[in-house]
Parts: structure tokens; sequence; C-alpha cells
């Protein structure tokens, strides 16, 4: 065997990167861009930013919330809410199927050595891992409302003020025909959207998003933290 | 000059112009002129031509469905068609012609059709066009001389973006009505959208003035009020097109379609004024009187300078005065009834003021054009005597029709209320409210009362199922409707349907006919299906009709209302067009390896990859080697990729499959095969078991949605405890497939190759260049080969590692066209195209996948009652001569004896064989013979070898790897 033991994630956006983005750094083995190249829309009224590179897991079955209380991703008690924990976000998508991704750094490592349990081949009883390599993108700006209007039927106006930081609820519904999980949440500039979407929608959706936010004057945000 | 004087709140904009063409000659109007009013401040008369008799037409309504003013606009490029000159501005240096005329307006080719309208009667195409034989010319011919605008059909794509909406009230109608149940609505806290087809807020207010500023005044502060109110959002020049399910509402906005979604819904969109019935009722110059004032006020353009106007009610006086107050001559007022109401005679006193006379019990007997063709007098008939007055303009007020059409597309039913001449709400949908004149409120108090009351209750009800009883209607001093404003003339030309050129005769002809009911008649008649639909003659029809059977007006309904509301270009309808499609993670490598894409599903895959100054057919062939003699790889991560877990997952299986699931090795698959309940297949698969509890399984790439959800469904009917994972998206998978695939994948992982540890059809789990994979041991395309499953986010990378470590192979990636040939070879059906939507899995010769012993499994009743009888059809292979490349298409059929015997599934080149071979469903009495006849094209007949399958390798030792080992 030779020595290919170390491939890297890649973002489900990689093509549009590679037109319009360059320098590159590592985020938990995922290579994103630092900077813009100047043809990418980079308009403030709505932006979009892809943190596909956190960390993340997905499970179901009757075991499956206990595997997280175990694992300190308490969810929240009902269906189609989120919470926190321990620096990650925890979703209860139906009754006994979750959804949880590494919010902050000191999640990063955690979640992704549950993920690295709970998808290893020694299954644990009565969880079933859902493998989840989603184009995540979190959406804000004074006109964020304004371009939810013209890609979901959903009414996200009453949910965005009164998105918490903390815990809120959790929409699962479709933009632009394709399936996406939706979070409200209290970020610190504001009102944002987290997004979940199927990583094969992911050109699809991500350039024709941008295309509507560029069209009110929107446009891509790269990820500003400096976790890695 | 036909502009007046400057007036304050005008609509136009006096210190820029707008330049275009109408119909050659140049035109130059005002910023802010509709194309109508800009012709009309310039001294036009006519501006159209009308649909049946090419007759000569001014204003009728000028409220947004005026037919006669239909125009067709040629703009940098650009020709659109049936553009409502009454509403839409003048695009600058744009050329506009009327729609509908030979010639031009003026000198119109067919205007002989109105000589001929004798022999026109309604429905004359029925009776005498029928023939077969000449109904294509008699179609073409009355195409050209009759129709709108002509499609641009280069025109390019329009992108408007739809958008949603939401609100707890949507006000529709920004007229007094609907401006006071605005304010009442928001004052309680609701979130209210206003919307009005205007591009002002105010309806009648603004321009119903009566020659005063009361009425102005009252509406100025409504406006203000509700522009001061942050709870209210204003959409103006949009309307609501449609009424749908649930308070949404289509509301059309200049450039974009706005979905809104109320919690209740206020329809306070006011009353058509309707036209009174007499002959010469559509000459130039003869219009409705709230038509008139809308030019006085709105544009400030004088549609004639000596009035008479004919009316039956209190507005047709305010109209009078009206016209009096911006300088025009009001000759008299013309009154059809004997005994003016009480609001009537306080305008009386007025009109006596001013000079100008009322003349009471009128009837119309016809107006009469002058050398231009528009109206020069109007003859009448009073106290039996005839008497004629010269006059350029003849302003008609006899009546309303409310504008009901959401009322009744949200299921409101409706009465004649007698005591005002109109239908009113009867009931109305829970969160549904009227007000204003729709619901039979005329005057102004009373309309800005009726929609305090209508927005207070939408608010109170928010979020009820149960409506609330309807208002009663407002009592009013004086009716505002003439029962019956119908004057018929021996020589006829009374105008019903102006949109349809539809007189008097025609409605009663239809009657005579049998055609004697509301929807009949309108079928019969085309009554109402022009592009106004109706707004300014359904109800004088249905008085026609009405009086013609001796019935009260109650005794019959308004035709359906549909949506849209009003025209709606069809860029809105269109939207931007979503269209969503699914990659695999690979491709951009697809792209850059010179992929020709083609579409599965809603993904794309690489049909082939090209290759410079190689033919398609070339690059196959080469691809197909390539798997056959040393090593390919194809991207399958389209298929569907679901896992099952718990106790009973093999059971879930069991009834899903036809094959056996529970009793599959841990570390094995087996081939599935699924059918309806009509023992009809619909897909395929291949399962693996990973662990006791966990199978992991492929379906085709079209249905891998629709069966994720249907064993959702089956299982929850069942009872059977069975978690369900869709992976679909989040797993690649690519074949690596060909006698050299062990040598590749061995550089990549220290998973244990051999046939002994990981023998055909075996699954594995392991680290392939450190990324943890699920490896099958499957033989699609007939060769030792591994379908490697994978996460999405490491799938790019991974395919260019397996190419790099094939390099020294002669890897090559292939297409969809060589996976098909090679499966062919094989004689692998692929469900869809060798089966169709009723083939049974009897039919297609694969009885080792069907376990007919088993307990249950969908399909297995129908199977055990199919196999009982006859066979429909088969599945055949067929191979044609060496040296034929002369060759069928999928769907050819298959002749015997001068009849359809069956039709070819698959067919093709085979690199590997060295000729054409194929599929074919035929009927089982052909099947056996040793030859079959295929017809091509143009009924060129062809020669088919029946012969066994499959073609290749038919003991399946080269993917077993028999050979090499």
């Amino acid at each position: 065997m030779s020595g290919l033991t170390s491939l890297s994630r890649r973002s489900p956006i990689e093509a549009w990167i590679d037109q319009a983005a360059e320098g590159s750094q590592l985020r938990q083995g995922m290579p994103q861009p630092l900077r813009l190249r100047s043809t990418a829309a980079q308009g403030t009224a709505v932006t979009l930013t892809e943190v596909s590179w956190h960390r993340r897991l997905g499970l179901k079955g009757p075991n499956a919330e206990a595997w997280l209380v175990a694992h300190g991703l308490a969810p929240a008690p009902s269906a189609n809410t989120w919470q926190r924990a321990n620096g990650a976000l925890v979703g209860r998508l139906a009754t006994s199927e979750f959804l949880v991704e590494a919010m902050e750094s000191s999640a990063q490592v955690a979640v992704a050595a549950a993920a690295a349990e709970l998808y290893a081949t020694d299954r644990p009883q009565g969880v079933y891992p859902v493998v989840r390599h989603d184009l995540v993108l979190r959406l804000q700006g004074p006109k964020l409302n304004e371009l939810l209007r013209q890609i979901c039927g959903v009414n996200f106006q009453p949910l965005l003020s009164q998105a918490s930081a903390e815990q809120g609820p959790l929409l699962m519904t479709s933009m632009i025909g394709a399936s996406v999980v939706v979070v409200p949440v209290r970020g610190t500039a504001g009102a944002e959207l987290i997004l979940w979407v199927d990583p094969s929608f992911a050109m699809y959706f991500w350039t024709t998003l941008l295309q509507v936010a560029a069209e009110i004057g929107g446009g891509v945000l790269l990820d500003p933290s400096n976790e890695v | 000059m036909m502009r007046l004087p400057t007036l304050a709140g005008e609509w136009i904009d006096r210190t820029r112009t707008v330049t275009f063409t109408f119909e050659s000659e140049p035109v130059t109007g005002y910023e802010g002129d509709t194309i109508s009013t800009a012709l009309a401040a310039g001294g036009a008369r006519v501006f159209g031509r009308s649909f049946k008799y090419h007759r000569p037409r001014g204003f009728l309504s000028f409220a947004n469905h005026d037919v006669n003013v239909m125009t067709q606009v040629e703009s940098v490029g650009r020709s659109i068609p049936n553009v409502r000159g009454d509403v839409e501005a003048p695009i600058a240096h744009s050329k506009v012609t009327a729609v509908n005329t030979r010639g031009g307006l003026k000198n119109d080719r067919y205007a002989f059709l109105n000589r001929l309208s004798t022999f026109l009667p309604v429905g004359f195409y029925y009776k005498a066009f029928h023939s077969k034989r000449l109904f294509p010319t008699w179609e073409r011919l009355f195409r050209r001389i009759t129709g709108l605008g002509t499609v641009d059909l280069e025109a390019s794509h329009r992108s408007t973006p739809k958008r949603y909406d939401f609100c707890d009230v949507l006000v529709i109608g920004a007229g007094p009505a609907g401006l006071s149940a605005a304010l009442a609505a928001a004052s309680t806290g609701a979130d209210v959208l206003l919307v009005d087809e205007n591009r002002a807020l105010g309806g009648s207010g603004l321009y119903a003035r009566a020659g005063t500023e009361s009425v102005l005044a009252k509406t100025e502060t409504l406006v203000r009020a509700v522009l001061a109110e942050p709870r209210i959002r204003v959409l103006l020049s949009s309307f609501a097109s449609g009424y749908y399910a649930d308070h949404w509402v289509s509301v059309i906005a200049p450039e974009a379609m706005v979905k809104v979604r109320a919690r209740s819904v206020v329809i306070a969109q006011g009353a058509y004024e309707q036209p009174c019935v007499f002959r010469g009722n559509d000459l130039p110059g003869v219009m409705l009187a709230s038509a008139a004032q809308r030019l006085l006020y709105r544009f400030s353009v004088a549609p004639a300078r000596r009035i008479a106007v004919l009316t039956a009610n209190a507005e047709g006086y305010a109209a009078a005065l009206d016209a009096k107050s911006r300088g025009l001559e009001v000759a008299a007022v013309l009154d059809l009834r004997a005994t003016p109401g009480p609001d009537s005679a306080d305008l009386m006193a007025q009109l006596s003021q001013q000079g100008i006379r009322v003349i009471t019990d009128v009837k119309p007997i016809e107006a009469v054009a002058g050398r231009d063709g528009s109206v020069a007098r109007l003859r009448y008939r009073v106290g039996g005597s005839e008497e004629a007055i010269a006059v350029d303009g003849v302003w008609m007020s006899v009546g309303f029709a409310p504008a009901s059409a959401f009322l009744h597309q949200a299921g409101a039913t409706m009465r004649y209320e007698s005591s005002i001449e109109q239908f009113v709400p009867e009931r109305l949908p829970a969160g549904l409210y009227a007000c204003g004149k729709v619901a039979g409120a005329y005057d102004l108090a009373a309309r800005i009362a009726d929609g305090e009351r209508a927005g207070r209750q939408a608010v109170s009800a928010l979020g009820s199922v149960d409506a609330l009883p309807v208002a009663p209607v407002m009592p009013v001093r004086e009716c505002p409707n003439h029962p019956y404003p119908v004057f018929a003339h021996l020589a006829g030309k009374e105008f019903v349907d102006f949109d349809e050129d539809l007189q008097i005769k025609d409605i009663e002809n239809a009657c005579q006919e049998g055609f004697d009911s509301t929807e009949l008649l309108k079928r019969y008649s085309t009554m109402g299906m022009g592009p106004s639909q109706g707004k300014h003659s359904n109800l004088n029809a249905l008085r026609i009709l009405a009086a013609w059977r001796g019935d009260a007006m109650g005794a019959h309904a308004l035709t359906t209302s549909r949506p849209m509301f009003h025209p709606v270009p069809m860029a809105h309808l269109a939207g931007r067009g979503f269209m969503p499609e699914r990659k695999t993670p690979m491709d951009a490598d697809h792209a850059r390896l010179g992929a020709v894409w083609m579409p599965a599903a809603n993904w794309r895959r690489p049909e082939y990859y090209a290759v410079p100054d190689v033919s398609r057919e070339a690059a196959i062939t080469a691809e197909v080697h390539a798997v056959r003699n040393g090593v390919g790889l194809i991207d399958v991560g389209t298929l569907g990729k679901i896992e099952a877990h718990g106790a009973r997952a093999g059971e879930f299986l069991d009834r899903i499959y036809t094959a056996r699931y529970s009793n599959l090795k841990v570390g094995m698959t087996r081939y599935g095969l699924m059918l309806d309940e009509s023992g009809v297949i619909i897909d395929d698969g291949v399962i693996a078991r990973l662990t006791p509890e966990c199978f992991y399984f492929t379906t085709t790439t079209g249905n891998s949605a629709t069966l994720f959800r249907e064993f959702g469904r089956l299982a929850t009917w069942w009872g059977i405890p069975v978690g369900l994972v869709n992976l679909t998206g989040h797993y690649a998978a690519f074949n690596l497939a060909g006698p050299q695939s062990r040598a590749v994948l061995s550089q990549l992982t220290d998973m244990d190759l051999s046939d002994a540890a990981f023998p055909y059809l075996a699954v594995r789990e392991g680290l392939v260049a450190g990324v943890p994979c699920r490896l099958m041991r499957v033989g699609f395309v007939g060769e030792l080969g591994y379908e490697i499953h994978l996460p999405f986010e490491f799938g790019s990378e991974l395919w260019r590692a397996v190419l790099q470590a094939g390099q020294g192979h002669g890897i090559r990636p292939f297409g969809v066209e060589a996976q098909r040939m090679l499966r062919l070879e094989k004689g692998h059906v692929i469900i869809g195209q060798d089966t169709d939507g009723v083939t049974n899995a009897l039919e297609i010769d694969a009885p080792w996948a069907i376990k007919m012993d088993k307990a249950f499994f969908i399909g297995q009743r129908s199977l055990a009652v199919l196999a009982k009888q006859p066979l429909r059809q088969t599945l055949v292979g067929f191979q044609m001569p060496l040296g034929v490349t002369e060759r069928p298409k999928e769907c050819h059929l298959i002749i015997e004896q001068g009849r359809i015997a069956g039709r070819v599934t698959s067919v093709g080149f085979s690199p590997t064989l060295g000729r054409v071979i194929g599929l074919a469903l035929v009927d089982p009495t052909v099947a056996h013979q040793s030859h079959l006849r295929v017809r091509r094209e143009a009924g060129v007949e062809a020669s088919l070898e029946v012969t066994s399958h499959p073609f290749y390798d038919p003991a399946g030792a080269r993917q077993k790897m028999e050979l090499a080992s």
C-alpha cells in the first residue's frame, strides 16, 4: 500500500472556491480559503458564510438520546428544537433523530471524537449513525429576511426576531427546491440562520443563493472566526 | 390639446416628457402618463379596433381592463404583445401599435367585417365551419383576422424573481373602505399589508369628487393616517391576481409575483362601473363616467369638450359636476329614471346653479358617429318624443358590479340584494371579509364605517376556523344601480361585451338556442372570455338572460370566477427558474477529464469522456475496452444509498424485495428486485449485510427519494421497528472494474483482497487511502470489480487517488454509455429501460431472484396469479450478423405477420463481440423463433437473430475471477 493515508476533507462547494477564492488554510482537516477574488460578490446586505468545515454528526434510533447525553451533548426535550451543549448545537430533528454541529473551537475535538466512535464499524446498540457531510451556511445581514422571502415559503421574520443564542426552534423545509434544516440563532452580529443542505445539492444551492443575494446587495463573507 | 391645467395631486410630472410613436405618429406625453392618456392628451380619440368587427374604439373603463387600448410595444429589440394602454406607461422611444389590425389602425382592411355582422351571429363558426376538410383553412383565417398581439418568439427570458410575504391581515383595495379597514386592523397591533393596483392610495376617493374638495379631503386624511402607521405596509401598482386555499393570495407587482400568506383577508376592491347598453355605446367618446373622472383628476386629460351624462344614479350627477369643475361643457344630464333619488336631487340643485339641465325618464336610442368615427350626437327618447343632443362625449353612469372575484374564489356565496340591485356577500369563509362597494356600501361615510368594521373583525378572528356572520348591507338613500340599463335597437350594435363584440341579439339568440344558463351562455357566446374577463359585461348579460327567461335576477348566479384577475405576464408566472441539480463530489473531476454530460433524474452524469480528435463512438469503445482488458473507474454515486437498522431489518427487506435477506450472511451481498402490488418491477439494487442488524443497500438513481419515503411508510404500516437512514447524498460511490482492478486497489489499502478473504458478492468495510469505505465485489459490468462507497467529503480526493494508482495499469474513467454496453454484453437489465410500467417479474426471466416460498413480499400474490397465466411478454436477446452496423434503436417495433409483437429495449454495437447485440421484450409466441423482424425508421425492416444471453462470459467467470485464479 502506498502512503496515501492523509486525504483531506473537501468542501461540498470546492469547485466554487477554486474559482472565486485563493489562499488556503486547513480547518478541521478541510481546506478553507483565505481571501476572495475580486470577482466574487461581496456585498454586505446579506452575507453567506460557509462553515461546512465544522465537525458534526448525526444519529437516530431508540438509544440515540442516551448516547448523546452520555457524550455531554444533551438534546432539547422536544422535536424540532435545538439547544447548545458544551459548545455544540444539538438539534432534535424528530423524536429520536439528532444532528450535532460543533459551533465553538472547544467543541470541535469533542464532536470529532464522538463522530469517530459513532461511525466506527463496532456500532453501539440501538444507535444508528447518520453520516452528515452537509453544506453548512450561516446567513445574516439586514436584508436576510428579503433573501429568505425569495427562496422559501416559511415566514422567518418572527423566528429571527425571537432568535436565541442558546436554544430555539429547528425547521426542516425546502428552499429553492432543496431540502434544508434551518436554525435561527442569535449571533454576535444579530440574528442569523444556519442551514444544513444535502451536499449533492451544494453547488446548485450555493450558486443560486449567491445569485439571489447578490441581486439585493449581498455576497460572500468568509468565516471571520479564527477557529481551526 | 386635451390636456387640462395643472391640478394638485395629478399623477403626471409636467417637467419631464416621454416621446414614442403610435401607429408611426410621434406622441409626446409626460412622465406618469399611460399610453392612452398620452394619446388622449394629444387629441386622439381612437386607440384600437374591436376583436371581431374591427370597429374603432376609444376609452371605455380606463380601469386596468380596457381592451380597447391593447397595444404592441417594440422597444430595444423586444416586442411586447398585449400591453394595456390604460395602465402601462409608454417606454421612451418605443414604437407602439394597436393590436388586431391589418394595415394599421386608421386604415384597417378588416373594417369591412363590421358591415358583415349580420352574417356573423353568435356561434356562427360552430354551425358553418365544422367540415373536417375545410376546418384548417377557416381556423387559419380566423386566427389571422381576430386576436390580440403578436408573440415575439425570439424574446429573451426575463428573470422575475418571485417572493413570499406574510401578514396578519391582507387588505386588497386601497379606496376609502380599504384604507379604513387597514387602519382599524393596524390599530389593534396587527401586521397589515395593503395592496392596490393603482399607483396611489385613495381609490375613487381621489376622483369621484362631485366637483368639491370634501370627498378628497376625507380620503386624503385616511391616506395620511395609513402612511403614518408603521404596522401597515403598502404595495402599490400591484394587483392581487388569485385567491388560493388557506388565504394564499398571489400579488402581481411591477417586476415580480409576490405570494402572500395572510391570516385574514379583507376584500375592499370596490365595484366596476357598468356600461349602459344601447346602439353605438362603443363609439369612441362614449365611456364610463368613472373613466372620465380618472382622466380628469389623475392625468388632467379632458376626453371630450362637450358631454352628456347618461345616468341612473347620484354618481352620474357627481360626474357631471366634476366635468364642469374641470372646465368641460356639460350639455345635459340624461337620467334614465323618472324620479331621481334623494342624493341625486341634492346634486341636481348644484347642477342647476351651474346652468346644467337635467332631463329625466330618458331612453337612449343611439349614439351617432361623426366624420372621424367618434361620437357626435346622442339620440334619445323622452316623454314620447325623440330628441338629439350634439356632444363629443357621452359618459355612462348607470350602475356597478361588485368586484367579487376573490370572494367567489375563496368559496363565498353571493345573493342578489334587490334594494340596491346588486349581488352582495351572503356567506363568507372563515378569515375572509368584504367591505365597501363590494359589500353594498356606497356612501363615503358608509364605506369608511364598513371598512373599519371589516378591519376589526379580521383581527378579532385571527386564527379562528369559524366564519363570522356577514355584516348586513349598509342602508343607502338612493339605489346606485339601474335594474335594466339595456335598450335594444332594431339595427343592433348595442354592445354588451366589448371584448368579444357581443350585442343584445347575440345573448338572446344564444338563449333561444338553448344556452340559457350563465355557464352555457358564457361558453357558447364567449361572453366574458376576453381580456377583461367579463368585468364590464357579465352583469348586463345576466340581466338579459334573466329577462329573456322571465326570471328574477336572483335566480341566476354569475359565472365562476377563476384566477387570474387581470392579465399576468408569463414572465411573472414563470418567475426565476429554480432547477435543482445534484452533483457527486467528483463532478469537477469529471469536467476536468472531459466529461460530456447527460441528465440522470436530477443528477448529471458523464455520458462519456471526450477525447480530442476522437469520435463519441470511438471514445466509448475505448472505455469499454479499458474495462474488459485493463481497468476502468465509473462514478456511481447517484445510486440511492440506504441503511436499515434493527433486529428485524432482515425481515423488513424480505418483505420489500423478492429475494431473502434474513438469511444473508454478514459480509455478503445479494441482488434485490422490488415489485409493486401487481407484480410489476419498480426497482432493483444490491443489498449488503454489514452486521447482524445493519443492512446497506442501493436503489436506482431516480427512485431513491421516493423509495426512502415509501420504506418509512411501510415500516410504520407493518409495525416493524426498523431504523432507516438515507445516505444517498452524503455518500460517494464509484466502481473500479476490470481485470486489473484488484492490483490497483491493493496499492491503496491493507485490506485482504484475495478471493478467499474477499470473494465475489462480498462486502467489506475498511480503509482505502485512509478513508473509511464500504467495498462490494459486484459484477454489473461483468468483470472483477469493487464498488467503493465512502463519505462525500473524501470522494474527490479518493477518486483522484485511485486514478493515480491506476496509471500504471492504463486506468480510464468510463461513463454511462460504456457501462450500458458492458452490462448489455452481460445481459443485465436496466429497470425502466428493459422493463416498462407493466413488466412483471416473471417476464424478465430471473427466477433466481424471486423466492416465492417466502411468507410475504410485495407483489408475491400477484406473481402467484400471473404464474398460472400465459406470459404477456418475455425478454429475449438478439444479435445481428457480423459486419452489420446499421442497427435498430431502442423502442423500434418487432413486427410479426403484420402485427406488433414487441419492441427493442436495449441495443448497441458491442466492441467486445464485434457485432450489434440487444434485448427485446416480445410476445412469447415469437420468442422461440430463430429470427425476428424489426421495423426501423421509414418502415425499413431488418432481421434479428434471437440468441441466448448473457452475450459475454455467460458463466460469469470473469467477475468471479475464476480465470485469473
